[in-house]
């Protein structure tokens, strides 16, 4: 679906807030693990839908809250979620082509992207953390964005109707 | 109806080609990078953006909080008896301490014979763990205190079985403890048992630390207790950090495969104590202006020394 009205400044606000509650929620290690990466999807989502309003910059500066929560060096996740943006940007045209469930395997690999982004900085910055449960939350991203583009375009459809 | 062009992504107005903000970003984002790696001069946007975000963490504590606080509620027989435990504990603590009073001081005397400078008085300030790394590939905890209570980087962090970390990041708010298991923190040590010296290393995994550096011949055996030395002036000396778990010696292997679990609940306790030397504090690189304890009215700040 392709939302033609610009969505307000406030309801993308509040679609990150309520994400990245839910990526903040303490959980036991296992299933922290596991969670999938709701605040990724969310700003990936309105990327692919208001490009206009919600653009390249616009995620990083939604990166660099992450890196302010999780204490990670300044614009790393930033940077991550400004080269999966552009990915989002650059298949926009095929993104919009699926129904959510076919998104969700164009969305696996952009994903990783932002993953991979994230373990090279790592490395670079000598943090090693060369552990395979890192590539989970793709995994786990992916499986829950049809559910979650999809509850997201109902928020949006609710103000833009 | 809207063309695909007319979506391109907006900057400062104009319509920009994404190819040549992605550009414009990765050089700011690497620079950004470097800077906050090399030194501390971010430190304040970092602060402030921080405590912009406090209430986000403040409310994703709430529906743990809010299970405990009804557990709490709903179990009064649990809380009775757990009263009862702790009374119990108390007084076998306090029984231990009338012993410990005596010790310190025959202790006192003794390096006072051998002309020794080191001190027994520790300062200690009690914080609230706010949460436990949401990020699973860093292990940190986040504390309820910061600079405004007298927080500095490099302060050690323990529980009551041994030691959990030192304070790294501090905000006038709350600071970040790394935790003793995060893949980039070593904690130099001796074996209880026999004096050795020698390096822990976190493994990223919150059960497990390593010792990568005992020679082959090295006199260690599985249960041993690892107690910090105080060497690198980081953590304070003579605090358990681990129990060594797992020894093998692998033929062709320079060093011995030796693992440890931490003594310390990681991730589990709720509270926990920051503990420094009195001379370390001048030297700390945070807050210079941090109240001494001794005349700190906070009511959940206790100086160590037990009283004789």
């Amino acid at each position: 679906m392709i939302i033609h009205r610009q969505v307000g400044a406030l309801m993308i606000g509040f679609t990150l807030i309520i994400s990245l509650l839910l990526i903040l929620l303490p959980l036991p290690a296992t299933l922290g693990a596991l969670r999938p990466a709701f605040y990724t999807a969310t700003v990936l989502f309105w990327v692919l839908m208001q490009p206009q309003r919600f653009g390249l910059v616009a995620a990083w500066c939604a990166g660099v809250m992450i890196d302010v929560l999780y204490g990670t060096p300044l614009s790393e996740h930033g940077l991550a979620m400004a080269v999966a943006a552009y990915v989002v940007i650059k298949l926009r045209p095929l993104l919009w082509t699926f129904p959510v469930i076919q998104q969700a395997a164009v969305m696996l690999p952009i994903f990783a992207i932002y993953e991979f982004v994230l373990f090279w900085i790592d490395g670079v910055a000598g943090a090693d953390v060369d552990l395979w449960w890192r590539w989970l939350p793709v995994l786990s991203s992916s499986l829950v964005w049809p559910a979650w583009a999809f509850l997201l375009e109902r928020i949006a459809e609710f103000e833009v109707g | 109806m809207r063309g695909l062009d007319d979506d391109k992504p907006a900057l400062l107005g104009r319509r920009v080609a994404p190819g040549i903000t992605l550009v414009i970003i990765i050089v700011v984002s690497i620079t950004l990078m470097m800077v906050d790696n090399a030194h501390k001069s971010l430190s304040a946007v970092r602060g402030s953006l921080a405590v912009a975000l406090e209430p986000l963490q403040v409310a994703a504590e709430i529906p743990g909080d809010t299970i405990d606080y009804l557990q709490q509620y709903f179990n009064r027989g649990a809380l009775i008896s757990e009263n009862q435990q702790l009374s119990q504990k108390v007084l076998l603590l306090q029984g231990r301490l009338q012993k410990l009073a005596a010790l310190q001081a025959e202790n006192e005397r003794i390096r006072a014979l051998l002309a020794s400078a080191s001190s027994l008085d520790q300062n200690v300030l009690i914080a609230r763990i706010l949460s436990v790394s949401p990020d699973p590939y860093r292990q940190y905890v986040k504390l309820n205190k910061g600079s405004a209570d007298g927080v500095f980087v490099g302060q050690a962090l323990i529980d009551a079985h041994g030691i959990m970390g030192q304070v790294t990041n501090v905000t006038p708010l709350d600071s970040r403890a790394l935790l003793i298991s995060d893949a980039n923190n070593g904690i130099p040590v001796e074996i209880n048992r026999t004096g050795l010296q020698t390096i822990v290393q976190g493994t990223g995994r919150r059960d497990t630390l390593q010792l990568p550096f005992l020679a082959n011949n090295a006199d260690v055996k599985v249960g041993d207790l690892l107690v910090s030395s105080g060497l690198g002036g980081r953590y304070p000396a003579n605090y358990p950090v681990a129990r060594v778990t797992h020894v093998a010696h692998n033929p062709g292997e320079e060093f011995l495969d030796v693992q440890a679990q931490p003594t310390a609940d990681l991730g589990r306790g709720r509270e926990a104590l920051l503990v420094w030397n009195a001379s370390t504090q001048s030297s700390g690189p945070g807050a210079p202006h941090a109240p001494p304890l001794s005349h700190s009215s906070d009511a959940d700040s206790t100086p160590s020394d037990p009283a004789p």
